[in-house]
C-alpha cells in the first residue's frame, strides 16, 4: 500500500541529485569510472601488484561498484531524517520508507554503473559464463545488510550527530580491509580470517568469483555473510522500531 | 462507547519531552561534577481527555506553549503520548507547514505528485486532478515546468495549500493557514475548508484569530498550560480565553 510513495521518494532521490549540472545523470557512471581508472594505473602501472589472471581494471571495478555502493547509500542514508525533518514532523507513514527510498535510488546508481561493467568485460574480450546470474543474489544479500546498517545508523545519528562523523573514520578503516584494491589471495592464509568475517570482503569476493571467475561463489563464506546479514537485521528492526516513535520528539 | 460516531479520543493523554541537557561532551562533564540533574522534562499535555465527533469543526485556542501542536502531533500520528490513549479513526490530512514534503529542485508538476502521494492520494487521482489543482493555485501553467525554487513565496504556498485540499480527508488538521496569498486567495481557501465541512470532515482547527473560530467551529477546547481548562461552546471558550489574557 506504500508501494506509490516509495516509488516517489525514490525518483526524488534520483531526480534531484544532479540538477543543475551540465552534467547530470554522467556523472553517477563517471563517478566511480574515474576512479577505477586512477586506481587501475596507480596499482598496476606504478606500484605492479601481481598478475590476477583477469585484467586488473575489471578486478577493481568488480570490488569497487559493490563498496561504493555501501559507502553511498550508507552517507545518504544516513542523513536522510535530517533533511526530511519537516515531513517526518508533519506526516505519518512508515519511517522505513525514506530509508528504503534512499538505498533504492543508490540501487539504481550501482546498476547504471554496472552496465559500465558489461561494456569493460566486452573490451578486455573476458568470457560471459552464466554463473554472471548469480550476481543478483549476492547483491540482494549486500542489500540486507547495507539496509540493516542504514536502519541502525540513520536513526542513531537523530540522536547523536557524532554517528556521522565517526562514520568516516571507521569507512576509511574498514577500507583497508576489504579487498578492493588488492586480492585476499595476496595475504597469507592465517589472516584471511579478517575477510571471513568482514562481510563487505565475503560480498566482494562473491563478485569476482562469479562475473570474472566463471565459477560458483564460495558458499561457506558467502553463508556466513548471509547469516551475519540476517541477524543484524533482525537487530536492526527492534532498535529501529524502538526508536521510530521518538523521531518526531528529537529531530 | 460507540465508536461509531467518534473521530477523535484521548484518555488520560500525558506528554512530556525530555530536554537533553547534557547534549556534548562537555556539558556532559560539566554535569557529572556540578551533580547537576542533566535530563528535565516538560510536560506538554497533562492528563487530557476528549472525544471529537465525526463532522465536528472543533476550534483549538490558547496561549502559546499551552500543548496546541503537540495536540496535533498526536492526532497525526507522528508522536505518540508519555502515557494514556489516543485514538483515531480515519485518515488524517495534515494543513500544518505546508510544502514539508516539496523538494526545491523538482519543478512543481514533479512536486504535485510527490506531496499528493505523501498525502496519501493515488496517482491516478492525480492525473484526473491535475488540471484542477493547477488551475486552483493559479499558478501560470509555464511555471508549472520549473523548478519550485524559483517561485516566490507564495505561489509555493499556494501550490502546497492546493495539493493538500485536493486530497480527500477524513479528519482535517489546520494550524493557522489560512493566512496563505492574497485576500482572493484566501477566501478560496476560506470557501474549500466550508465545503469540507459541509462534507462533513472532521476538523480541527488551531488559530490564534478569534474571529475565525467563531465563524467556523461548532465547538472549541481552550488550552491552558498543557491541560483543557475549557470544551465545550465556541462563545464561551472564547470569552474565557480572553478574559485570562487581558
Amino acid at each position: 500500500m506504500y508501494w506509490a510513495l516509495i516509488k516517489k521518494l525514490t525518483l526524488r532521490e534520483i531526480k534531484a541529485r544532479y540538477k543543475q549540472s551540465f552534467l547530470g545523470f554522467f556523472w553517477i557512471v563517471l563517478n566511480p569510472f574515474f576512479q577505477m581508472v586512477i586506481m587501475s594505473f596507480v596499482f598496476s602501472k606504478i606500484l605492479k601488484m601481481g598478475n590476477l589472471g583477469v585484467p586488473y581494471p575489471l578486478f577493481i571495478y568488480a570490488g569497487l561498484l559493490p563498496w561504493l555502493f555501501m559507502v553511498n547509500s550508507l552517507q545518504s542514508a544516513m542523513n536522510v531524517f535530517v533533511s526530511d525533518a519537516s515531513l517526518i514532523k508533519k506526516i505519518y507513514f512508515p519511517r522505513e520508507i525514506l530509508v528504503l527510498s534512499t538505498l533504492l535510488a543508490k540501487t539504481f546508481d550501482f546498476f547504471l554503473s554496472f552496465l559500465i561493467f558489461i561494456l569493460m568485460m566486452i573490451f578486455f574480450k573476458v568470457a560471459f559464463s552464466p554463473f554472471i546470474l548469480f550476481f543478483f543474489l549476492i547483491f540482494l544479500i549486500e542489500f540486507l545488510f547495507v539496509y540493516s546498517l542504514a536502519l541502525i545508523l540513520s536513526s542513531f545519528n537523530l540522536y547523536y550527530r557524532d554517528v556521522q562523523y565517526l562514520f568516516n573514520l571507521i569507512i576509511t578503516l574498514w577500507f583497508y580491509v576489504t579487498p578492493v584494491i588488492y586480492a585476499v589471495e595476496f595475504f597469507p592464509e592465517k589472516y584471511r580470517i579478517v575477510f571471513q568475517l568482514n562481510p563487505m570482503a565475503v560480498f566482494i569476493n562473491a563478485y569476482r568469483q562469479v562475473l570474472l571467475g566463471g565459477d560458483f561463489p564460495k558458499w561457506s563464506s558467502l553463508s556466513i555473510g548471509v547469516l551475519l546479514s540476517l541477524i543484524l537485521f533482525f537487530v536492526a528492526k527492534k532498535i529501529f522500531s524502538k526508536l521510530e516513535k521518538n523521531f518526531a520528539d528529537v529531530v | 462507547m460507540d465508536n461509531d460516531n467518534i473521530a477523535i479520543y484521548f484518555k488520560n493523554v500525558s506528554k512530556s519531552y525530555p530536554l537533553l541537557y547534557q547534549k556534548t561532551i562537555k556539558e556532559f562533564f560539566q554535569a557529572l561534577f556540578t551533580r547537576k540533574k542533566t535530563i528535565e522534562k516538560v510536560e506538554a499535555l497533562k492528563n487530557i481527555n476528549l472525544s471529537i465527533k465525526k463532522g465536528e469543526t472543533v476550534g483549538v485556542i490558547g496561549k502559546n506553549g499551552a500543548g496546541k501542536s503537540t495536540l496535533l502531533k498526536l492526532i497525526a500520528g507522528v508522536s505518540y503520548p508519555t502515557s494514556g490513549k489516543v485514538n483515531v479513526y480515519g485518515r488524517v490530512v495534515p494543513l500544518i507547514e505546508l510544502g514539508a514534503g516539496f523538494h526545491p529542485e523538482l519543478s512543481g508538476k514533479e512536486n504535485i505528485f510527490l506531496n499528493g502521494v505523501i498525502l496519501g492520494m493515488e496517482e491516478k487521482y492525480l492525473v484526473e486532478k491535475f488540471s484542477e489543482i493547477v488551475a486552483f493555485s493559479e499558478i501560470p501553467m509555464d511555471f508549472i515546468f520549473t523548478p519550485v525554487k524559483y517561485y516566490s513565496s507564495g505561489m509555493f504556498m499556494r501550490l502546497a495549500f492546493s495539493v493538500a485540499v485536493f486530497s480527500k480527508p477524513e479528519i482535517l488538521l489546520v494550524d493557522e493557514i489560512l493566512a496563505v496569498g492574497d485576500v482572493g486567495f484566501q477566501k478560496k481557501c476560506l470557501d474549500k475548508m466550508n465545503g469540507f465541512k459541509k462534507q462533513k470532515v472532521t476538523i480541527v482547527f488551531v488559530s490564534h484569530s478569534m474571529e475565525q473560530v467563531k465563524n467556523f467551529c461548532d465547538k472549541v477546547i481552550y488550552l491552558k498550560e498543557g491541560r483543557v481548562e475549557y470544551e465545550g461552546e465556541v462563545e464561551e471558550g472564547i470569552r474565557r480565553y480572553l478574559k485570562n489574557n487581558f
